[in-house]
């Protein structure tokens, strides 16, 4: 069932990421709702579970961007797979880890992203991009998380229990 | 088996990456075009519907948070209104004797016989990186791709793609952007490109041309892009390095374009790709 929750979360994430995003952008960067609604889920779900997540969101948003299909998808299964691996690691993701995964994380698919568009020929400047985009996004994901997290770990609360008694 | 799959993870990190740059591959081919097409009409229409929501809820809060502001604009522009009506009767007068003069030459003016197409903005690029729109009209209302965009404040962007119901416009603000631009005092011709934090530069102006700060950029039609004399922005400072080979000049366009709603599209305007001429040379 977790997969199919997805659905109406990313794609609310995804609308919202289009319209009210660039209404709150700090200079050029903004929150990404989908990067934050795949990891807060990812944290507690299964691999399979949080790459479905991945690729929905990835395709989602790349389908109301100028990116290719499948640009952001990338980033966003590198992180799930991060996810999994720490999780299984430490059994429990902390705090800590959760706001790490957020500022690491962002800053490593902000610089894919800033990578694939540069290597398909689109004007691109390391510094100006970095100051003006990727650091403000890095900062409001890092701050938004924790909200982020609290929402959908209720979603996915609900999920497990309908799981539980439909077994 | 399928379990003994899943448990193979760096494999199927392998196949999920690989998946990804295979999906990357089409569709910047553009193979993966009636697929993305179909997939974005809910995407469009949830979109199209929350970007209004957005706009009336945030343009409420804005409003509020400069009511003071507002109230001074207000009184300004009263006072710019009450001159700017007395330079319109001139303006009118001086366009009778235009319309009686071309008359005269049979000079058939383009601005006359455009035809536009409006269009709904129903969604922002989601990447800060690239600056790009979507609108809520495609093919089967008559738009193509090059196809320039326009608001009653100017100059909007180009049609980059396009699907059956919905068109991606490119901003001028993007980077990629580059719009052939003269001021219209002086008649400096320039490029007009694109910058990360929303403005536009005039550049490749040659030293020695003057460029007047408050003069208005038009585009200049040259390239066949776009169509001539359509307001882009006003010159807001310029400067020439020593060494440089060409002035430039910082520009402010008319239009927000992050709080854009309704955009019109000049269908009547085709675009002039230089490259048939290279196809005619060969």
């Amino acid at each position: 069932m977790g997969p199919w929750v997805g659905l109406p979360v990313l794609l609310l994430a995804v609308a919202l990421q289009t319209t009210l995003v660039p209404q709150i952008r700090l200079w050029d960067g903004g929150p990404d709702l989908v990067f934050l609604c795949v990891l807060a889920w990812a944290l507690r779900a299964p691999l399979a579970e949080g790459v479905a997540w991945a690729f929905t969101g990835g395709i989602m948003q790349d389908l109301l961007s100028l990116a290719p299909t499948g640009q952001s998808v990338i980033g966003l299964v590198l992180l799930v797979f991060v996810v999994n691996v720490l999780t299984e690691q430490f059994s429990r993701a902390g705090l800590l880890t959760l706001l790490l995964l957020a500022g690491v994380g962002t800053l490593a698919q902000q610089l894919l992203m800033w990578t694939l568009f540069a290597f398909q020929g689109f004007t691109v400047d390391f510094l100006d991009d970095l100051g003006y985009v990727i650091f403000p996004t890095v900062v409001y994901n890092f701050a938004l998380i924790l909200p982020v997290f609290a929402v959908l770990r209720f979603v996915q609360r609900r999920v497990e229990a309908r799981q539980l008694v439909a077994r | 088996m399928v379990r003994a799959w899943r448990a193979n993870r760096i494999l199927f990190l392998v196949f999920c990456l690989s998946l990804s740059l295979l999906l990357i591959g089409l569709s910047s081919a553009g193979l993966l075009g009636p697929l993305e097409e179909v997939a974005s009409i809910p995407l469009n229409l949830l979109t199209g519907a929350l970007n209004e929501a957005t706009l009336t809820l945030t343009g409420g809060v804005s409003d509020l948070a400069q009511l003071q502001t507002l109230q001074q604009r207000n009184a300004a522009l009263e006072d710019a209104l009450a001159d700017l009506t007395a330079e319109l009767v001139e303006l009118r007068e001086i366009a009778r004797d235009y319309e009686r003069l071309a008359e005269l030459l049979d000079y058939a003016g383009t601005a006359a016989s455009q035809e536009f197409v409006t269009a709904d903005v129903i969604s922002n690029d989601q990447t800060g990186l690239r600056r790009s729109i979507t609108v809520n009209r495609g093919t089967r209302d008559g738009i193509a791709v090059g196809m320039p965009v326009v608001t009653a404040q100017g100059l909007v962007g180009r049609v980059l793609e396009i699907s059956a119901n919905a068109s991606r416009i490119l901003l001028v603000t993007d980077r990629d952007s580059a719009v052939s631009a003269r001021l219209q005092g002086t008649r400096v011709q320039g490029s007009l490109r694109g910058q990360l934090s929303g403005s536009l530069r005039l550049t490749l102006v040659p030293p020695g041309e003057s460029i007047v700060v408050g003069d208005l950029v038009l585009t200049s039609g040259l390239g066949g892009n776009f169509p001539p004399d359509i307001v882009i922005g006003q010159v807001a400072s310029s400067r020439q390095f020593q060494f440089e080979l060409f002035q430039e000049a910082e520009v402010i366009s008319f239009n927000n374009f992050d709080e854009l709603e309704v955009v019109l599209v000049m269908t009547s305007f085709e675009p002039i790709d230089p490259a048939v001429f290279d196809v005619m040379e060969n």
